[in-house]
């Protein structure tokens, strides 16, 4: 299968500090797999992402070390790749930028070219696709955080990306709030990265997963075998979710979900 | 008014506002013009006089120390009261335009009149990230008051200085994501 996204030896050292971010990363993402991150604070997960969407190294390199659909990262083609991968922010806030939802939504595709009547109804489509129809003229500082994380996932999928890239995308929610968005996230077609916390999330939505600690990969593989390994979990600053943790009363073997 | 175009509403503020601006620096019967305009203009836009009292009152701190730059040229009073006389009204008008057009309409219209696009980014930033930054300071101001058990004046604007301080911090950090969040979406 063609890769949607492939990483290979990707290092990261911060110039503020020197501090190695990331150290020799390496894994790839197939067509329509949702692959998670996870790590403790501090592992070089959302650096990582920021990589994805050439927002880091400042400069980019000339030896490329990622690759989207294919398509090495280099100077040459960042607004391509950006459009390509759906960056979602951790903060809805840092990505909330209009005054209106609707000249929010409209941000990307504007940049892209498009205006009118046409780009009118895709912020509509995406609204819809968000569960979020009729809120065009609404303000994102009167919004809660579960509708404000919608808006920023419609403005990012305005874009039409071929990889979503998600940052926490559900911390700060409610447990109704983080039903909600976990289901809108099972509807949405394409190659997906989650980084995360949650680990039931990762369960629920990724077939594998990604472990960083200290900016290196420590380990990487089908979800369920590699979250039921409790020592690796707890040697990385996590924990064996709770679904793999307790066994159905009446149904020995079985996860509860 | 509140129905009226916003090009036309925005036109006839700046062109008032000019207007006033240019009056001679002395008090003449010419500061009626704008006067009359904006106290009949003041009940048609419907603004409740309250509402308009209370901003012009906030403005007023700045007016005032305005004025008294004036008090150093040796024709002090005229030119005090002149300005005084001005930058009420000037204010009144804005007043007015902001009470009957909503802001976003007003980016609208300078961007049909093809205004600089990173002037026009800068103001609805502006806009977007003042709730943002309020609701930032009450909670650093709450968090604060919470640890503080001294009723002293001076514990209060030390206070005062930290939460400035970080306020300071944490936008430029704010504005470092936004940045990143805006490229992220193909921003040029």
């Amino acid at each position: 299968m063609k890769a949607a996204l492939e990483v290979r030896n990707l290092s990261y050292r911060y110039p503020q500090n020197g501090r190695l971010a990331l150290d020799q990363i390496s894994f790839s993402v197939a067509e329509e797999e949702c692959v998670g991150v996870l790590g403790p604070n501090g592992a070089g997960k959302s650096t990582l992402l920021l990589h994805l969407n050439a927002l880091l190294p400042e400069r980019i390199v000339s030896t490329p070390a990622i690759w989207i659909s294919g398509e090495p990262i280099g100077s040459h083609n960042l607004q391509l790749i950006r459009q390509r991968v759906g960056l979602l922010f951790q903060d809805p806030d840092d990505q909330l930028i209009s005054a209106t939802v609707f000249e929010d939504v409209a941000f990307g595709p504007r940049q892209l070219g498009l205006e009118g009547p046409i780009l009118a109804a895709l912020v509509r489509q995406c609204l819809g696709q968000v569960g979020l129809a009729g809120f065009e003229e609404r303000q994102p500082h009167r919004l809660s955080h579960g509708e404000k994380r919608r808006v920023c996932l419609a403005g990012v999928l305005a874009c039409k990306p071929s990889l979503l890239v998600l940052d926490e995308p559900t911390s700060d929610l409610d447990p109704r709030g983080r039903r909600e968005f976990k289901s809108l996230l099972q509807t949405l077609p394409g190659a997906k990265i989650i980084a995360t916390h949650d680990l039931e999330l990762v369960v629920d939505l990724c077939a594998r997963v990604v472990v960083l600690d200290e900016g290196k990969i420590v380990a990487q593989g089908p979800t369920v075998p590699l979250l039921s390994d409790e020592p690796l979990m707890l040697a990385h600053g996590l924990e064996k979710p709770h679904s793999l943790l307790h066994r159905h009363p009446h149904g020995p073997g079985m996860p509860l979900r | 008014m509140h129905q009226a175009a916003p090009g036309i509403k925005l036109v006839a503020a700046v062109l008032l506002v000019t207007f006033t601006a240019l009056l001679p620096r002395h008090l003449t019967w010419l500061y009626l013009v704008p006067t009359v305009i904006l106290l009949v203009l003041w009940p048609v836009c419907r603004m409740p006089i309250i509402y308009g009292l209370r901003r012009l009152l906030v403005a007023e701190l700045f007016i005032v120390g305005i004025g008294l730059l004036t008090l150093l040229h040796p024709t002090a009073a005229p030119l005090f009261l002149s300005a005084l006389v001005k930058s009420n009204l000037c204010v009144l008008a804005m007043l007015l335009l902001t009470w009957t057009t909503p802001f976003q309409q007003v980016l609208q219209q300078l961007r049909r009149w093809y205004f600089p696009t990173v002037m026009l980014s800068t103001l609805a930033l502006m806009c977007r990230y003042m709730p943002v930054l309020g609701e930032e300071t009450r909670r650093m101001t709450r968090a604060r008051a919470s640890r503080t058990f001294s009723s002293k004046r001076v514990v209060s604007w030390q206070n005062v200085a930290l939460i400035i301080g970080q306020l300071f911090v944490r936008s430029a950090d704010r504005a470092e994501r936004i940045y990143l969040a805006m490229c992220a979406r193909g921003w040029k």
